[in-house]
């Protein structure tokens, strides 16, 4: 039962061929500054939301006096204002964005290690093992991941922790079938049978032989998905999971400020720009570092 | 090709002026906020009517879409037949305008005659006797005589629904004419005609149809003899309705065509009727929208009759200490909660009764009323005091919550809230440990609908409180006849509440009804008290205007 | 990194002979092989909602009657609807009528899940099926346009603005478009919905901004993919520079068939990106009140309606390993460069 690269070309980090012939036709994808200034954009986001609340003079973001509600922006001591209840919205948008990024950078971690060592074995092992995996692995692509989602929050109670296990659920299976198809054309590759017939034992396979060359794509197939993954987030925050309120998070932010959006939109607007940013940088860092590999 | 940027830094530079915007629209929007909370109508009081309330002469014909609150109002999952429709009270505007009412409350809080004329108390409130408005037919020509209501009663009774009244146990329902039906109970019940207002005794279903269709059909395309057919329902999205030409009340209803819909929120309520998708909105509850509402629509304030009350489980720790319960009462500030999230536009109570409903008294003798060192002091006596607070969610309750979690800390009281959905719920008190809840009590009538024995009586498997000589009081309340021993009971029973500190009481959210320019009616434009959540405008006689 | 990477396409001419040999082939006995795995992945799927389902607090006889019943009541309701019954016994009794195509009742409304499934599915596609129109028409003649000039100015304009669209929520999305085109413009409406039965026209106007909402996310992702694939075979492929070398112009070749080899793989992204979209379609049916399946799947978990969700479920998964299938076996007929079965040792 085969699985073809089409994997690998759909989630956007295969095409070699073409990618080449287009950096040497336009010369845009230039390595180097293709990646840099993404790279730059994404360590500013995190400098902000992981940094900054720590050593800068950032209030907490809940627990705010109910006396300091709805101020609006250039507020003395809350220069974006407060929320109806009177936290400080700086302060809120970047924990918002700390929580949101937290969850997107484990979600995808768990689909990179856990997926992506799922679908190597598979890949390698072939034959009714593999076959077996992918069977599991369908039973997860062809459940609603929603049903799943939703029952979490109604049953365990939505959380951060709660809402990175549901969108596992969709990281691991792509990322185990991407993990997969990419093994799947190394297999063939000299080297490897070398290996095999030298006797090299299964795990040093995989783990010495397999992951380093896999791990160009699963990474960038990761950093794609990170925009994806705190989209996903603020859908979830929509039907009642994802990061339970008072606790910000870009998600949840943009689906309470949506019910009062035409009183005063920039509870919406504030974590949709800042939410939208972020994916954007990630996008180009992801294809900035596919175009890179390719033109090595 | 110097002068074509990289995409990837096109990208970074847009992305910088999406900042820029941010912060400018973070400025534009704070002056559509700041109206809401320095708004000075000061606690509203029944009567007051915000709206330029339409009295332009009624216009006959006209097709009307009205929205309704999804996951409420506008969710009837289980079809429209009184006897089945769980959600019936919420579902009052698509069961009344198909089957009419027996009784309605109209325009200044009065219970006026619709299908039935009048209701009697006999043998000391133990028997009602209804007398039914003669030669009514349903829209299939069958007549509604008192058989019918009898098969109907006894039908409802028999359903589990939380939709029946609660009643002493029922000895029998007879018809011992064509327009007269007799109920008798066990015990007397002074609340009967109050409760029917939004039970399911109130609709009635023709048996006819009932038998010819078979049930399963019948919930989804039912059959009465109010102001409107169903033409289709598509359910807990969109009922559309047509005029009954067989309508008892000649020249009504004046629409031809009234079609309720279902909307997501508040929010997407306001962008529908800006759109022009509908023309009117029942039970808009969100505060701060109130402004926006109004600069477009006539928007009118309905008198609220549930308080919210904060439930403290008498049973289990810390709340079985009085003390503890007191300094819940002492720490707590409903008038800066109202002032600051809801802009002063509600009346703090300090009992079950609120403006808009029967039996109001402002104060409660023995209340214990804000007192923030008070509160210190008790819980430095205590020696600190921790609570699990829960509550359903949603997102006034939300901000509820938070600021409730503010203003305890102050006392030294640390809250930890929870939000959950209805099964959630429940299952906190399943387990008879809880703490706190913040839920509403009380209604227009006391006794009707739920709310009052399900916060306070002992046997309720929801209520924080076992003590009989409260269950006495409750229950006598409902049990007399005379409005006057009613009221006098009820006032005792607020105050020994207060003595006991079983709770204490905050406001009654109201909501609003909004209509375009142009579309006018009872509880719509005028002001009618809720029974339990919604106002029920009258649909039979709501109209365009010349 | 690997040089053999297989792009969506192939050479017409070799793909007709692949398929001259298609009967007997390893692809029918892989067709059925798959469609036998599916058996059991069809069961999983449907066993682990059910379990999911059954785990939540709160049952449906709970949910019917609300806060306000007793547990006499509730227990009443719930012998009456059959939920008193073990875990085991109400999934082998969903299961044997499921595979005779018998699919129950809703507990809420008593309607079968059939006529349910029958009445929102299509409301569902119609809105899936107009975003994948929108997001297709528009971005076919994007990437054709973009692949035409590389690097180009209209190829950088779309590179970006397909980045931008790529890079925004669907919800965020449709919060703005209503605001644009239904408040203050007034030409759309905000939110409802009208069966194509009643009217074709107000039907299509009800459903063009929840279409764009989940479209743009599409046609930003396909331009992409079609413009990457299409610069592929046009500078790698031998076909396209033994027609340039004939004289052909470029413009033909894309046209002609570069774009016709991309398009059959875009199926394959279809198929693997369901479970994302569906995520979205309930969000947007929600935002905008349409009566699909993404709301009830929704309504249906609140009810804890467990014979809907276990349709819906069904439904969903028959789908999913349908257009996956579908998907593979398109993409063998293309290029079968990889083998199937054991890898030789």
């Amino acid at each position: 039962m085969a699985d073809l690269p089409s994997d690998l070309v759909v989630a956007g980090v295969a095409p070699a061929a073409d990618e080449a012939a287009v950096a040497k036709a336009g010369g845009w994808w230039r390595g180097r500054l293709g990646v840099t200034v993404p790279a730059v954009m994404v360590a500013f986001i995190f400098g902000l939301c992981f940094i900054w609340p720590i050593i800068g003079p950032v209030p907490p973001p809940t627990g705010g006096n109910i006396l300091n509600a709805s101020l609006p922006a250039f507020s003395p001591g809350h220069f974006l204002g407060t929320d109806p209840v009177g936290n400080d919205e700086w302060s809120r948008l970047l924990y918002g964005g700390r929580a949101s990024l937290e969850i997107a950078l484990a979600v995808q971690a768990i689909g990179l290690i856990l997926g992506g060592l799922i679908g190597a074995v598979a890949g390698y092992l072939g034959g009714w093992r593999d076959a077996t995996i992918m069977r599991v692995l369908d039973v997860f692509i062809a459940f609603p991941g929603l049903v799943l989602a939703v029952a979490i929050a109604q049953g365990l109670g939505p959380s951060e922790l709660h809402t990175i296990w549901a969108l596992s659920f969709f990281s691991v299976p792509a990322s185990a079938r991407i993990s997969r198809a990419a093994t799947l054309q190394l297999r063939e590759q000299t080297f490897m049978t070398a290996a095999r017939l030298s006797g090299t034992s299964f795990p040093r396979m995989v783990l010495g032989h397999i992951a380093p060359n896999i791990l160009p794509q699963l990474l960038t197939y990761a950093l794609l998905g990170m925009g994806i993954i705190m989209i996903l987030e603020g859908a979830l925050s929509f039907v009642g999971l994802g990061v339970p309120p008072p606790a910000p998070s870009w998600g949840n932010m943009i689906a309470q400020g949506q019910s009062t959006i035409s009183a005063d939109p920039r509870y919406v607007f504030l974590p949709s720009a800042a939410l939208f940013i972020t994916v954007v940088s990630f996008n180009l860092l992801g294809e900035g570092l596919r175009a890179r590999w390719v033109t090595q | 090709m110097s002068y074509v940027i990289r995409s990837s830094r096109l990208a970074a530079f847009a992305a910088c002026l999406l900042v820029v915007a941010a912060v400018v629209s973070a400025c534009g929007g704070s002056s559509s906020k700041s109206s809401a909370s320095s708004a000075t109508t000061a606690g509203s009081t029944s009567a007051t009517s915000t709206a330029a309330a339409a009295t332009g002469t009624p216009k006959s014909g006209g097709s009307l879409t009205v929205l309704e609150l999804g996951g409420y109002a506008g969710a009837w999952p289980t079809g429209l037949d009184p006897a089945t429709n769980v959600n019936g009270a919420a579902d009052q505007d698509q069961m009344n305008s198909i089957f009419g009412q027996l009784f309605q409350l109209s325009t200044g809080g009065h219970v006026t005659p619709d299908l039935a004329t009048s209701a009697t108390p006999e043998k000391g409130g133990t028997t009602w006797r209804i007398a039914l408005r003669p030669g009514l037919k349903f829209s299939d020509g069958t007549p509604l005589d008192a058989a019918a209501v009898v098969s109907n009663w006894k039908r409802d009774l028999a359903n589990p629904c939380t939709c029946k009244p609660i009643l002493p146990p029922v000895k029998s329902i007879t018809a011992p004419d064509s327009t007269t039906v007799l109920l008798s109970m066990a015990a007397p019940d002074g609340a009967f005609q109050n409760q029917l207002l939004v039970a399911n005794l109130n609709w009635i279903a023709s048996p006819t149809a009932i038998k010819s269709m078979g049930e399963q059909a019948f919930k989804l395309k039912p059959v009465g003899a109010g102001p409107f057919t169903v033409v289709s329902d598509t359910l807990s999205n969109t009922l559309a309705l047509k005029k009954n030409p067989n309508y008892w009340e000649s020249g009504r209803p004046y629409l031809d065509n009234l079609t309720f819909k279902a909307t997501a929120d508040d929010e997407s309520a306001l962008e529908a009727l800006q759109s022009g998708g509908a023309q009117a909105y029942d039970g808009m509850a969100t505060p701060s929208l109130v402004s926006t509402y109004k600069s477009h629509f006539t928007t009118t304030e309905q008198p609220a009759t549930s308080p919210y009350d904060i439930q403290l489980n008498t049973a289990a720790p810390p709340f079985n200490n009085i003390n503890a319960r007191e300094a819940i009462y002492y720490a707590t500030d409903a008038a800066v909660i109202d002032q600051k999230l809801f802009g002063n536009q509600f009346q703090v109570v300090q009992g079950f009764t609120a403006p808009g409903g029967l039996f109001y008294y402002p104060n409660v003798p023995g209340y214990p009323t804000y007192d923030l060192n008070k509160a210190k002091s008790i819980v430095k006596q205590l020696g600190g005091l921790n609570v699990n607070f829960f509550t359903l969610a949603s997102p006034v309750n939300q901000n509820f919550m938070e600021a409730l979690q503010t203003l305890w800390k102050e006392a030294g009281i640390n809250t930890s809230i929870h939000l959950y959905s209805l099964a959630g719920l429940i299952q906190q008190f399943d387990t008879k440990k809880w703490q706190a809840a913040l839920q509403t009590a009380g209604a227009w009538d006391p006794a009707a609908g739920v709310g009052l024995g399900f916060r306070f009586l002992s046997q309720s498997p929801f209520s924080g409180v076992h003590d009989p000589k409260l269950d006495a009081l409750i229950l006598g309340g409902q049990a007399q006849v005379d409005p006057t021993a009613r009221d006098k009971t009820y006032q005792q029973a607020a105050q020994y509440i207060a003595k006991n500190a079983d709770g204490p009481f905050l406001f009654p959210l109201a909501s609003w009804n909004v209509a375009v320019h142009g579309v006018q009616g009872p509880g719509l434009t005028t002001v009618i008290p809720s029974v339990v959540v919604n106002t029920a405008p009258l649909w039979q006689d709501v109209s365009f205007t010349q | 990194m690997s040089s053999t990477s297989a792009p969506l396409s192939a050479p017409l001419a070799a793909r007709a002979g692949r398929a001259g040999r298609l009967a007997g082939s390893p692809t029918l006995s892989f067709i059925v092989r798959r469609l036998l795995a599916a058996i059991p992945v069809l069961f999983g799927v449907t066993f682990l909602s059910f379990v999911v389902m059954n785990s939540l607090p709160g049952d449906a006889a709970q949910e019917l009657l609300g806060a306000q019943a007793t547990p006499a009541e509730i227990h009443q309701l719930e012998i009456k609807l059959g939920l008193d019954k073990p875990f085991l016994t109400r999934y082998w009794d969903w299961l044997h009528q499921a595979v005779i195509g018998h699919l129950g009742h809703s507990l809420s409304s008593g309607q079968s899940v059939a006529s349910i499934l029958g009445s929102d599915l299509p409301v569902t596609f119609e809105l899936v099926g107009f975003a994948f129109v929108i997001s297709l028409a528009l971005a076919v003649p994007l990437a054709l346009v973009s692949a035409r000039k590389p690097n180009g100015v209209a190829d950088r304009l779309s590179m970006m603005f397909s980045m931008a669209g790529l890079s925004i929520a669907p919800y965020v999305l449709a919060l703005v478009l209503v605001y644009v085109f239904a408040v203050k413009l007034n030409v759309l409406p905000a939110i409802g919905w009208v069966p194509p039965g009643q009217s074709v026209s107000q039907n299509i106007r009800y459903l063009i901004l929840p279409a764009v909402s989940i479209g743009l996310g599409l046609l930003c992702f396909y331009t992409r993919l079609l413009r990457a694939d299409l610069l592929g075979q046009m500078q790698g492929e031998d076909y396209v520079v033994t027609a340039r070398a004939k004289g052909v112009r470029p413009w033909r070749v894309l046209t002609r068939h570069a774009l016709r080899n991309s398009l059959f793989g875009l199926i394959t992204v279809v198929a693997l990106n369901l479970g994302t979209l569906l995520g979205f379609t309930v969000v947007i049916e929600d935002i905008f009140g349409i009566p699909g399946i993404g709301h009830e799947l929704l309504q249906a978990i609140d009810n804890r309606d467990i014979p809907v969700i276990e349709g819906i479920v069904f439904v969903f998964a028959v789908i999913v390993v349908l257009l996956n299938l579908a998907a593979d076996v398109l993409y063998s007929v293309l290029d079968p460069r990889i083998r199937y079965g054991r890898p030789t040792e």
